[in-house]
């Protein structure tokens, strides 16, 4: 009795848990990559704010140092102190605000042109806004050079403004023209059928539904104008005018790169689109799901 | 006095054929008017016109004693339920039904007021804060309704509200709605393309095709007394069954197939020698043993068991319909069965019977018919004859 009640589910067994292992298996397999994945995408910016904080010679021994064991803040008043720095910061300030808020006003429109109306030339306005993001920029700088350089914008910051919002705007225009699209044009009738002006119906229902795609819209141009690099490189020459990645880049000199003090700079720089982002993240997420779903 | 009037009204987009050509219907005060056709007849753009929400492009609407041709929507006091509800979705179900009031500025109390009132009546009391996402279609249904009613305006427009609903609700949001404007005593101009809902919720119906009215009439005197083939075949359900006969020399009979009937009084005078299509509603096809008219004879070609009755399509000789266009071709039955020969000159005659009568596929038949309740249309112009109104003379030869 009892070697039946043994032998029985010995055959059983295997046919069931093999498949189960090897699938386990698999996901694990997945997992490790997605965590490898991530380590290669987070180790970089580790690696940044880990050099900020180590003391020169640790930076810059044979051994690498994983930890900064004497952890020191004087990367960062090194950084602070360096010339120029309050100035780009407050040139990068400058740039950053008139971008996003000239791109949103201007995207905003053209996307309610472009979503709502009918007009002769729209479908060929909307096929020009995807292609003139396929040009690459670098093809782009020395014509663009030397359109600016006879208008006279170069070295000024409103050049570099306009530079920006000529690659930052068909963008934006193109995802707020899908957030627009993606609400019903029944609810703006609605509203003026209850009471509601043509302004009002937009003030009161299309402009909170799109609000999202305005945050998201602000977040793309935000990094873009904080973070450009080539634009700014080749058009501003004086160091007072420069904004902050170019100012990055004095650290390196013919006599060598200052590592610590061009990582604490970078961490600092990074600060601003981190905090930016965390402010307004819980809205894209929501953003994000509202232009894909019906009402 | 009309609470709801188009004059003349005409409305073309870009100059090709117009969506709307010389619309004149009143909607009296606290009448439900239905306007119905197939789709891009012009009904949806009609009610637009009344919203305010499409332009006219000549021709006069009022709403009470106002020409409203120049106001904004929001100064001609209607409200509008449409069909996909149109819900504000970052608005809770209170601030959806508050909307109005808010835009029209009644006092907060007054709005409170109203708003708990009617959230009361259509059941919608628990759900006030919740936001449009998180109600069933029903329910959404019911906000829409409910902000429509809540600003007591002069008249209701509804743009198909029902055709987003499933079967089931649909028939119950049916009846509530038509209870709701009985009991309100609003002037309603309701839009659908299906014809049952028209005729169950309209006090009136108005039928519409291609931009032009083709007859406006309450529901019953619709059916029995279609203006013209069109109408004809558009209403009812099971559609009426239409086909072409000939009528002889002394306008008395008509001939079709192997059947010879006997039209008693003068309404195919006129027609005598020449051809007309005929019109018979699938419950006036008869059962021919229990009933002594007119014998057509044919056979089964399909039997449709509906529980309480079937639905039988009956093959018959006679010639088809050739103006195709004259009719709503979404209601036509199939045609014939493949095989038979002389296609040309058969017919499926659809037939309401009893569900006690036994009827197999293939087997023959012979139903009965009352010449007296035959439709007879111009088959030039499509229009109704007049009917036959004299007394039925019995015996009559099939």
């Amino acid at each position: 009795m009892s070697s039946v009640t043994q032998i029985a589910p010995t055959p059983v067994a295997p046919v069931v848990t093999r498949p189960r292992a090897r699938k386990r298996l698999r996901k694990a397999g997945w997992n490790a990559l997605g965590l490898l994945v991530l380590v290669v995408m987070v180790f970089p910016v580790y690696w940044m704010v880990a050099t900020a904080f180590k003391p020169g010679h640790d930076i810059l021994s044979y051994t690498p140092q994983w930890f900064p064991a004497h952890p020191t803040l004087s990367n960062f008043t090194d950084a602070v102190h360096q010339p120029f720095f309050w100035d780009a910061v407050k040139n990068s300030l400058i740039v950053v605000s008139v971008v996003v808020a000239l791109s949103l006003a201007l995207a905003f429109l053209a996307a309610l042109a472009l979503a709502k109306f009918n007009f002769y030339g729209r479908k060929g306005f909307i096929v020009i806004i995807l292609g003139v993001q396929m040009v690459p920029l670098a093809a782009l700088i020395i014509p663009l050079y030397i359109l600016m350089s006879r208008l006279g914008q170069v070295d000024k910051l409103s050049g570099v403004i306009v530079m920006y919002l000529t690659f930052v705007l068909p963008f934006a225009v193109w995802t707020l023209r899908g957030f627009l699209l993606g609400v019903p044009k029944e609810l703006e009738e609605s509203a003026m059928v209850d009471g509601a002006t043509r302004f009002g119906a937009f003030v009161r229902i299309l402009l909170p539904l799109v609000g999202p795609g305005l945050v998201a819209t602000s977040i793309f141009a935000f990094i873009q104008a904080w973070n450009e690099f080539i634009i700014a490189y080749v058009f501003l020459h004086t160091p007072e005018k420069q904004t902050l990645m170019v100012w990055l880049a004095s650290f390196t000199t013919l006599r060598g790169t200052d590592w610590g003090p061009l990582m604490a700079g970078a961490t600092l720089c990074a600060l601003p689109v981190i905090v930016f982002f965390l402010l307004v993240q819980r809205r894209i997420a929501f953003g994000l799901t509202a232009g894909a779903v019906k009402g | 006095m009309a609470e709801l009037e188009f004059i003349h009204v005409n409305k073309t987009y870009g100059g090709d054929t117009p969506a709307v050509r010389d619309l004149n219907l009143q909607v009296e005060e606290g009448e439900f008017v239905v306007l119905v056709g197939p789709s891009g007849c012009g009904k949806t753009t009609a009610l637009r016109m009344v919203a305010g929400l499409e332009e006219i492009s000549s021709g006069e609407i009022r709403i009470g004693d106002r020409v409203v041709n120049e106001l904004a929507p929001r100064d001609r006091d209607i409200a509008m339920v449409f069909q996909n509800y149109a819900l504000y979705p970052h608005k809770s179900v209170y601030d959806n039904l508050a909307f109005g009031l808010r835009m029209r500025k009644v006092p907060k109390e007054e709005q409170r007021k109203r708003v708990e009132e009617i959230a009361h009546k259509l059941g919608l009391a628990d759900m006030l804060e919740r936001r449009p996402a998180q109600l069933s279609g029903g329910q959404r249904q019911r906000v829409a309704m409910g902000r429509a009613i809540v600003r007591e305006p002069k008249a209701f427009l509804m743009d198909e509200p029902l055709s987003n609903l499933d079967a089931k609700l649909r028939v119950q949001m049916r009846a509530e709605i038509a209870r709701i404007q009985k009991a309100l005593h609003v002037t309603t101009l309701y839009v659908t393309h299906d014809q049952v809902e028209a005729m169950t919720m309209g006090d009136r119906v108005a039928v519409m095709r291609d931009g032009i009215l083709q007859q406006v009439d309450t529901p019953q005197h619709l059916y029995d007394a279609p203006a013209n083939l069109f109408v004809a075949s558009f209403v009812g359900s099971p559609p009426m069954n239409i086909f072409e006969a000939a009528v002889d020399a002394d306008g008395t009979r008509l001939v079709f197939g192997e059947t010879q009937l006997d039209v008693p009084g003068r309404v195919l005078r006129e027609y005598a020698g020449r051809r007309v299509a005929v019109g018979i509603r699938p419950e006036e096809v008869r059962e021919a043993s229990s009933w002594d008219g007119a014998r057509v004879r044919g056979s089964v070609l399909l039997v449709e068991a509906l529980g309480a009755e079937q639905l039988v399509h009956i093959e018959v000789a006679a010639t088809p319909l050739e103006r195709a266009d004259l009719v709503d071709a979404a209601a036509q039955p199939p045609g014939p069965s493949l095989g038979v020969e002389d296609l040309e000159r058969s017919v499926t005659l659809l037939g309401r019977f009893d569900r006690h009568l036994l009827l197999t596929p293939g087997e023959a038949v012979e139903v009965a018919i009352d010449p007296r309740l035959l439709h007879f249309f111009d088959l030039e112009t499509g229009l109704a004859l007049p009917t036959v109104d004299a007394p039925l003379v019995a015996g009559v030869a099939g």
